[in-house]
């Protein structure tokens, strides 16, 4: 209950502060609709609780347009706080009551009937090791990069199990949609997967894998015991420990930074620090770091309305096209699905591309 | 809708109107969603913030209607003369006397879309944006060319360019780079007809008086801003941070005096009274304390920190470090503490006046002892935050937990401009008049000024259509 009522507090702060996080707002800023920026989020948020609003759809329907990006988290004055938080909990209050938008219940089906936001798919189980390459959902489809973090593994050396696809997920769709059974049953099958293979340690593409299988997991209770780490993380130490070794170019690459990988796990430096070992050089975005925006795709706004995801898309490619460098590459595969009109590449396949022989 | 107003509620918009606007902008940007209209019926004046927290707000706008272009604003604004429609523009809604508010059943015109870096002429050292661009946004485009607009305002991170002009705004570097006013050097505006007016971007002209300086502290009352044009700074060569301890506000005052009267132009100045200092800088404690810093090329900025030096010293300065200024560069932001004294029942807020160098102290010493004097008051406290060679901007900020909200935070603000009016000075320095501050305005102006402002306004918009409430017209409602 003392717990109950210091968040409460948390947010009716927020719904009173002056939205000094809003400038950093992908959404806010592609749509300049002050009501998606955070403070008025938390203030409908807290009226909501408190009973003053008549419109509970137009309430749903707003929350569940965040990108959830963590743009505002990162931006904000109270160390202690996240309104991404309390947006989840009106999302979860809105699946229990069975009032989510239909586009959002759709997602739920798809993913209730295959166990992946897909559909159906082949399971992949290949290699050997105590390290394990998951295979995401984003990135099971896109075999350019498959085949470069096949390459990159083979000549890395490294004995690596892959595995994913078939009803093997991180849950991430069903936390987002607020439908927590459903992403705690999905926490507990990645852990069995992980358990059955006796992994010990696990490398993933995808930046909200990341997230969800450390901070969110623990939240549910669920403890994976492995180290989770993304896929940069892995080629960086590779890259400084000479087991691969690469071409070096000259062109220019605009990195563009995955929220989730810039904000909540704060690894901004490590994909340049592999991008400049390459050889390139870099340019960057007005937005860029800690400063990055939403490609539009983010879980948080995938689930949102599609002229809302196409507004931060099309603002977010104007930003890195503006470099008007010679590659794109991003570290989410649904950042390069998303942005794939200016060519977007994944860092594995700027590795790849350039590597020239075994350590 | 529960939520309840204390000002003026949403009105009914003729169905011509609305079915107008819409084909102007399109369906998706007009709205009456509830969602919609609370969200834009509040700026940040501090009282109706603390009023909200209950539910209750000032007052819902009839619509938010949201263009993309000039061209949308032009015809929106001929629609909204045709059928009498109020109309008040929404910058970033940061203003915090109220000058955003939605009163009258006015729509909100919504400038946020209009948020683009549009270009930037380096040999010229001059940049253009849309209005709606957001302070921090702005900074960045700029930063991420070499250089910096100088106007970082402690809602750089809320507030647009438009607020900025419309409120004639200051930041906390303006000692060096100047107010909005020293900055803006071409704008284009949407007259209250619907005309387009361009004041196209030169140094300086002679050419009747100064049309620019009409929406230069407009606050939305006489046209809308849509783009300015703006004077820009190479990043800075080198930085030199500084502070010290001096004996007395008189003193500290009477060095910065000195300073600029030597000529040196430090981008900041800032005096802290002792219980500012005491909040700041608890390594230091409750002494007045002066940070400055010096930027720029790097020779110029080098003398600059060496005059600073020289006469702080001769008149009893005691050194202090980098330190604090480090530390307000930290906090200077932070603004974390007012929500959560309101949920307490507090009440907060912030008077900025400006008076000339002789009347600089005593301003502030009466204007202390009279806000002090208030029932229910917790604390005051103040700091000089702009400075120029004939004075100064004084920056005061109170708090209380009151039996009665209102009666206390009106006596306060009765006691403050009382205190700076019988000492010479100006009722605000940058925040503007908005709707609260209206009740002093005729003390400030004089009849003649008012009745001026008053014919202006009647000139440009005649049927009151622009920003009703503010300003000039109406008054507390």
């Amino acid at each position: 209950m003392a717990e109950d009522s210091k968040e409460a507090e948390k947010i009716a702060r927020c719904a009173m502060c002056a939205d000094m996080c809003k400038y950093g707002c992908p959404t806010y800023l592609a749509t300049g609709r002050e009501t998606l920026s955070p403070q008025k989020m938390a203030r409908l948020i807290v009226y909501n609780e408190k009973g003053f609003l008549d419109d509970e759809k137009g309430f749903l329907d707003l929350m569940f347009q965040s990108a959830m990006c963590g743009a505002c988290s990162r931006h904000c004055i109270y160390d202690d706080y996240d309104l991404r938080k309390f947006i989840h909990e009106a999302r979860v209050k809105a699946f229990v009551k069975g009032v989510i938008p239909e586009d959002v219940r759709q997602r739920v089906d798809t993913f209730r009937k295959f166990g992946n936001p897909s559909g159906e798919r082949d399971i992949i189980d290949r290699g050997t090791g105590d390290t394990g390459y998951f295979i995401s959902c984003s990135s099971y489809k896109d075999e350019d990069l498959l085949k470069a973090a096949e390459k990159m593994l083979s000549k890395s050396g490294l004995a690596v199990r892959r595995f994913g696809g078939g009803d093997i997920c991180c849950g991430a769709p069903l936390y987002y949609v607020g439908d927590m059974e459903g992403f705690r049953q999905a926490a507990l099958r990645m852990k069995v997967e992980i358990e059955t293979r006796r992994l010990r340690s696990i490398v993933v593409d995808c930046p909200t894998c990341v997230k969800m299988m450390t901070e969110i997991y623990r939240e549910i209770g669920v403890e994976l015991g492995v180290e989770v780490m993304h896929t940069t993380q892995l080629m960086g130490s590779l890259l400084k420990q000479r087991r691969l070794r690469s071409r070096k170019e000259k062109k220019t690459v605009t990195f563009h930074d995955p929220c989730i990988l810039s904000y909540d796990l704060a690894m901004s430096d490590i994909p340049r620090q592999v991008i400049t070992a390459l050889g390139f050089s870099l340019r960057e975005p007005v937005y860029s770091g800690e400063h990055t925006h939403c490609c539009g795709g983010a879980y948080g706004a995938k689930i949102g309305d599609r002229r809302l995801k196409d507004a931060v898309t099309s603002m977010r490619l104007n930003e890195l096209r503006q470099t008007a460098a010679d590659i794109y590459v991003t570290a989410c595969p649904t950042c390069k699905s998303v942005l794939s009109e200016i060519n977007m590449k994944y860092i594995t396949e700027l590795v790849a591309e350039r590597i020239i022989a075994k350590r | 809708m529960k939520v309840r107003t204390y000002m003026s509620r949403e009105g009914t918009l003729p169905p011509g109107f609305i079915k107008s606007v819409r084909r102007i902008i399109g369906d998706e940007h007009f709205s009456q969603q509830e969602g919609d209209l609370i969200s834009y019926s509040l700026d940040y004046w501090l009282y109706g913030v603390f009023l909200s927290q209950k539910g209750d707000l000032p007052a819902l706008p009839s619509a938010v209607i949201s263009p993309a272009s000039v061209a949308q604003i032009q015809e929106i604004v001929r629609c909204a003369g045709r059928y009498e429609v109020p109309i008040t523009p929404f910058g970033g809604g940061s203003g915090v006397l109220g000058g955003a508010i939605p009163l009258e059943g006015s729509v909100v015109l919504n400038l946020q879309r209009m948020n683009k870096f549009l270009n930037l002429d380096a040999l010229s050292l001059v940049a253009e944006f849309e209005a709606g661009t957001m302070g921090a946004n702005l900074e960045l485009e700029l930063n991420n060319r070499g250089y910096s607009a100088g106007s970082i305002p402690q809602s750089l991170y809320c507030s647009t360019l438009g607020g900025w002009v419309s409120t004639r705004a200051a930041g906390q570097f303006s000692t060096k780079y100047g107010k909005i006013e020293d900055m803006v050097l071409g704008m284009e505006v949407v007259l209250p007809d619907g005309n387009l007016l361009n004041i196209k971007p030169v140094p300086r002209r002679s050419v009747g008086p100064s049309l620019k300086d009409l929406f230069l502290g407009g606050e939305g009352t006489l046209g809308i801003v849509t783009r300015a044009t703006i004077s820009i700074h190479p990043l800075p060569g080198l930085t030199i941070r500084q502070s010290f301890i001096f004996p007395s506000i008189e003193v500290a005052v009477n060095v910065v005096r000195q300073i600029l009267r030597a000529e040196a132009r430090p981008a900041v100045v800032r005096i802290f009274d002792e219980v500012e200092s005491g909040r700041y800088f608890p390594g230091i404690g409750r002494k007045v304390v002066a940070i400055f810093i010096s930027e720029g090329e790097a020779e110029y900025t080098a003398i600059d920190a060496r005059v600073i030096r020289r006469i702080s010293g001769e008149n009893g300065g005691e050194s202090s470090g980098e330190e604090p200024v480090d530390i307000w560069l930290q906090k200077r932001f932070d603004i974390g503490l007012g929500p959560v004294l309101m949920q307490y029942g507090g009440i907060v807020d912030t008077i900025e006046v400006s008076a000339l160098f002789k009347d600089a102290a005593r301003v502030y010493r009466d204007m202390v002892a009279a806000m002090k004097a208030v029932e229910g008051v917790l604390e005051v406290s103040g700091h000089y935050s702009h400075f120029y060679r004939e004075g100064v901007c004084l920056y005061i900020t109170f708090a209380g937990i009151p039996k009665d909200p209102l009666r206390y935070y009106q006596d306060t603000w009765d006691a403050a401009m009382k205190a700076t009016l019988q000492n010479n000075g100006s009722i605000s320095h940058h925040h503007g008049i908005g709707f609260w501050r209206i009740q002093y305005l005729e003390q400030e102006l004089g009849a003649s000024g008012v009745k001026l402002l008053k014919s202006i306004k009647n000139a440009l918009d005649p049927e009151g259509i622009l920003n009703r409430g503010k300003l000039i017209d109406g008054g507390r409602q």
